[in-house]
């Protein structure tokens, strides 16, 4: 469990203060996977460096199984090695001094509990086998690859069965192929585990495929917190929208009953708080963007295919419509060649609406 | 102070190809072949001779069986030995936590302290020594004098006149220079190491202990072996202090060997005492450059190059920051204010009413009566030819080491650090005897141009180490770039490459032209009349005795190096802001 509460955070710069976070309220359940998804400089590191005690808040409280940590207004700050904890870096940081068994037995050794020769001995070759480095013990951290210091890495941040991991950006130095495949095993081994993970990070496929919960933050506050495809099927607002996946926008206005773009008059069941407002953007995904041939039954939207980015498993096509270029996506066998003309069909309840 | 081979190993794939390069590349390793070369073989010549420079004769090893036969010799390497352990012990003891503290806590006023480090090395060694003298020798020293007064003692309250009083005050000058060589490897360290610790719970001394000083471990055995190099041949601190107390080490007698109070110089007997210092030079700068390659697998690079939270001191703060207080008192304080006072008065005396009462700018209105134009001249010669005609040849050495393909790239980059091994002192007595034996071929002893020849043959070394890094750093896409774009060599030269390490070549100019200004080791090696520098003149002026001149000399001396560094600093400050 973690709950943050308001959580403020600023430097003092020369050119005066930078709010890093202006007030994060966020709770994690027990066991729960929650992700910190955002672009660079939108707070997400700096939060999770909070919870560890690494970075200390300027306001607001942190608890952690309902301990408060931190609590600037009333002076309480616990140190990071006084926090039930584990951690993996996104350098990694395995000691390179030492070899992997003294790497994972650290925290043992010199940590906040202390165990017996055998009981260290016992429990870092599990650390291992869970994270499948069985038998390389002896092996020196400088002989290591990549996706074995990453490794490590994960064995020592749960070595000492802590209630809480953070990790921060842990795949992102992998490269692509062992990244999925880490990041399919990383969600098996928290799942064992029944460990509740703070994980951080920039790759919103990343956020979507590993979190119970994704929270989208920017520019130092919390967009949207939700289920993954909750965040996907009804981005919050346009940033959060433009971020996780791809995203069509439109410009319109709202009419009586009706919204009134560019691509005709839509019949969309606008939120009744849109309803004032006159001008909204309207956004609808590639994937649900339908081309047909454009025979006489077809629809009234009729478009030229602008270009076709071939990606094997799909084809991103861009089609002009009535001087809106939309972006669909098709299934990779798709006949469709650039400069044919094809109907759209946009189905009314795949549009969501938001403010502009 | 990075190693030799740093350069070839870590430059990219090398593309020059221009006639005419590997010709130029031969020509300038043979001429830094010989000017380094030659002063070392005169070394070993000379202690193959016996009698006056230029005095033929077989060769013979007379000069060692009498050195090495000789108990007295081996009362001197014992010192040698003690004393640079000690200076290194004394240096580590303050630089090792002082590059923690500054890097890595929230200790305040951490600029001044950068600032006042930088000022420490502007003192040159010998003012310092000469200051701590002032104020703890036996007879004349300040606080005994201060001490008999008011406690009326007969024994001296405190004496620098032993080897562990020699060893405070080298190891003290020695700490900026292990200071800035243990940050620079600091630096390259991923602070995700130590904050890896915090999260196993691992409390901040034990990450402290069984993280940041293995990690560091072998930077700081480099620094040491670095450090015990360098004091087995200093020379100041040993004639200043150890010489009149009869504490001799090996860079002392040489010197008194070829300067000797009264008789005539041998040079042969130099030569002998020198040839251990060489070889013990040579092996320890193997080990050193050993060393740091090790070092090298320790460094990490980082996803993302953010600054790792300080460390919060908390009530250790005024502590720690009372330890750096300390270190700069011994450094800069205590030693600049002990020759501000002196150089007031007309003779050393504890304050007193008294004494305040005397004070006046006599001792400086009288300075230029005493010594007349020419060792200024003399220093601003230096002080101008040789960062200039060093950074010329380290610029053509790091071009051809980093630049081009030239098979021998990197025989050149090694000869070019080699003087970091050589003794100044050894440098200086070779060239003397060069100038001396052969006089007609190299007719350049007793002038200014031989000191200048011997400064940048040491500081080719520094100004290498340097252009390498700087050449490094301009990747070679970017003068690609400029091709691409269709500008000429020339251009890319003179709009791309230059203005680009400008800023890296013009502060390593401005140290050597302060190290210049501030050497006095080889300056005195050799010296006559008529090459004088300012830096010799307060060495005479101290062995006749004339306390106050000395005093008045060296805050003119220290105070000019400050305003010129600071005033070039604020000047073209603005010249390496892409470079951090």
């Amino acid at each position: 469990m973690i709950t943050i509460r308001g959580l403020k955070k600023w430097f003092d710069t020369r050119r005066g203060r930078v709010e890093a976070l202006r007030g994060i309220d966020l709770e994690i359940g027990e066991r729960e996977f929650c992700v910190l998804l955002g672009p660079s400089g939108c707070g997400k590191t700096t939060t999770l460096r909070c919870v560890a005690g690494l970075e200390r808040p300027d306001a607001g409280e942190i608890e952690i199984e309902g301990v408060t940590v931190n609590a600037p207004a009333r002076r309480v700050y616990v140190p990071t090695e006084k926090r039930d904890i584990g951690m993996v870096f996104q350098s990694y940081a395995i000691w390179p001094h030492m070899n992997v068994f003294q790497n994972v037995a650290f925290p043992l050794v010199r940590g906040r509990k202390r165990f017996g020769k055998e009981l260290v001995a016992e429990k870092v070759r599990r650390a291992l086998h869970l994270v499948q480095l069985d038998g390389l013990e002896d092996r020196p951290a400088t002989d290591l690859s990549g996706g074995q210091q990453q490794r490590v890495a994960m064995a020592r941040a749960m070595v000492t069965e802590p209630k809480i991991l953070l990790m921060d950006e842990p795949l992102s130095n992998l490269d692509a192929r062992l990244r999925e495949q880490m990041r399919v095993e990383l969600k098996k081994i928290t799942r064992a585990v029944g460990v509740t993970t703070l994980y951080v990070t920039h790759d919103q496929a990343e956020a979507l495929s590993l979190g119970d919960r994704v929270c989208v933050m920017h520019g130092g506050e919390i967009l949207q917190v939700a289920a993954p495809d909750e965040v996907y099927a009804r981005p919050a607002n346009i940033f959060v929208a433009e971020f996780v996946g791809e995203m069509n926008f439109v410009k319109a206005k709202i009419a009586a009953g009706s919204v009134e773009c560019a691509l005709g008059s839509l019949e969309l069941p606008v939120p009744p708080a849109f309803a004032a407002a006159g001008a909204v953007t309207l956004a609808i995904r590639p994937e649900h963007v339908e081309l047909a041939a454009a025979d006489g039954a077809s629809g009234p939207l009729v478009g030229t295919i602008a270009s076709k980015n071939y990606l094997g498993d799909a084809a991103l096509v861009e089609i002009e419509v009535n001087g809106v270029t939309l972006l669909a996506k098709l299934p990779g066998d798709t006949e469709i060649a650039v400069g044919q003309r094809a109907a759209v069909v946009l189905r009314p309840e795949r549009w969501r609406v938001f403010a502009e | 102070m990075s190693v030799t081979t740093d350069a070839a190993a870590a430059r990219p794939a090398a593309e020059v190809r221009l006639p005419g390069v590997g010709l130029f590349a031969g020509g300038l390793t043979a001429l830094l072949a010989l000017i380094v070369g030659i002063p070392l073989l005169m070394v070993v010549l000379m202690s193959l001779r016996t009698g006056f420079p230029g005095e033929g004769g077989p060769l013979t090893l007379t000069n060692f069986a009498a050195v090495y036969s000789n108990s007295g010799t081996y009362k001197v390497l014992g010192n040698t030995l003690l004393f640079a352990t000690g200076t290194v012990f004394v240096a580590l003891l303050f630089a090792v936590p002082l590059v923690w503290l500054l890097m890595r806590t929230d200790l305040p006023f951490k600029g001044a302290i950068y600032v006042l480090m930088t000022v420490g090395i502007l003192i040159p060694v010998f003012l310092r020594t000469i200051a701590w003298i002032l104020l703890l020798s036996p007879r004349i020293g300040l606080v005994n004098q201060w001490a008999r007064q008011l406690f009326g003692m007969e024994q001296p309250l405190l004496s620098l006149y032993n080897i562990p009083g020699m060893a405070v005050i080298q190891g003290v000058s020695f700490v900026p220079s292990a200071f800035f060589m243990l940050a620079a490897a600091y630096r390259t360290m991923d602070p995700a190491l130590e904050e890896a610790a915090y999260t196993s719970g691992v409390s901040k001394l034990q990450t402290f202990l069984r993280i940041n000083v293995p990690i560091t471990l072998p930077a700081i055995a480099g620094v040491m072996v670095y450090l015990f190099m360098t004091a087995i041949a200093v020379f100041e601190v040993p004639a200043i202090i150890g010489y009149p107390a009869r504490i001799i080490v090996l860079s002392a007698l040489i010197f008194t060997s070829t300067n000797p109070p009264t008789g005539l110089p041998n040079y042969g007997l130099a030569g002998a005492y020198g040839a251990v210092m060489l070889a013990a030079g040579l092996l320890l700068a193997y080990f050193y450059v050993r060393l740091v390659q090790h070092g090298k697998k320790y460094t990490v690079i980082t996803g993302r190059g953010y600054r790792p939270r300080e460390i919060a001191l908390g009530r250790w703060k005024w502590a720690a920051l009372a330890f750096a207080l300390l270190y700069l008192a011994m450094e800069v304080f205590i030693p600049f204010l002990v020759l501000v006072w002196v150089s007031l008065l007309p003779h050393l005396q504890v304050p007193s009413a008294e004494a305040f009462a005397q004070v006046s700018l006599e001792n400086f209105r009288h300075i230029f009566d005493h010594v007349g134009a020419l060792p200024f001249v003399n220093t601003a010669i230096l002080m101008f030819v040789v960062p200039t005609v060093t950074m010329v040849l380290s610029v053509l050495v790091s071009w051809i080491v980093v630049r081009t393909n030239v098979s021998f790239r990197g025989a050149l980059d090694t000869l070019a650090f080699l003087p970091h091994a050589i003794p100044g002192i050894l440098l200086a007595v070779g060239l003397a005897y060069l100038g001396l034996a052969y006089r007609s071929w190299f007719p350049v002893y007793g002038t200014v141009a031989i000191i200048a020849i011997a400064h940048t043959i040491t500081w080719i070394a520094y100004g290498t180490r340097t252009t390498n890094g700087v050449m490094i750093q301009v990747h070679r896409e970017l003068e690609e770039a400029g091709k691409v774009s269709g500008a000429s060599t020339r251009t890319v030269l003179g709009r791309i490459v230059l203005p680009l390490i400008a800023a890296g070549i013009f502060n390593s100019w401005i140290w050597i032209s302060m190290l210049s200004y501030r050497e006095v080791t080889m300056a005195l090696t050799l010296g006559t009349r008529k090459n004088v520098v300012i830096s010799t003149i307060v060495w005479q002026f101290w062995g006749n005795g004339w306390v106050p001149q000395v005093a008045a000399l060296g805050v003119v001396l220290v105070l000019f190096a400050v305003i010129v560094v600071g005033g070039l600093k604020i000047a073209f400050g603005h010249l390496g802001e892409w470079q951090s």
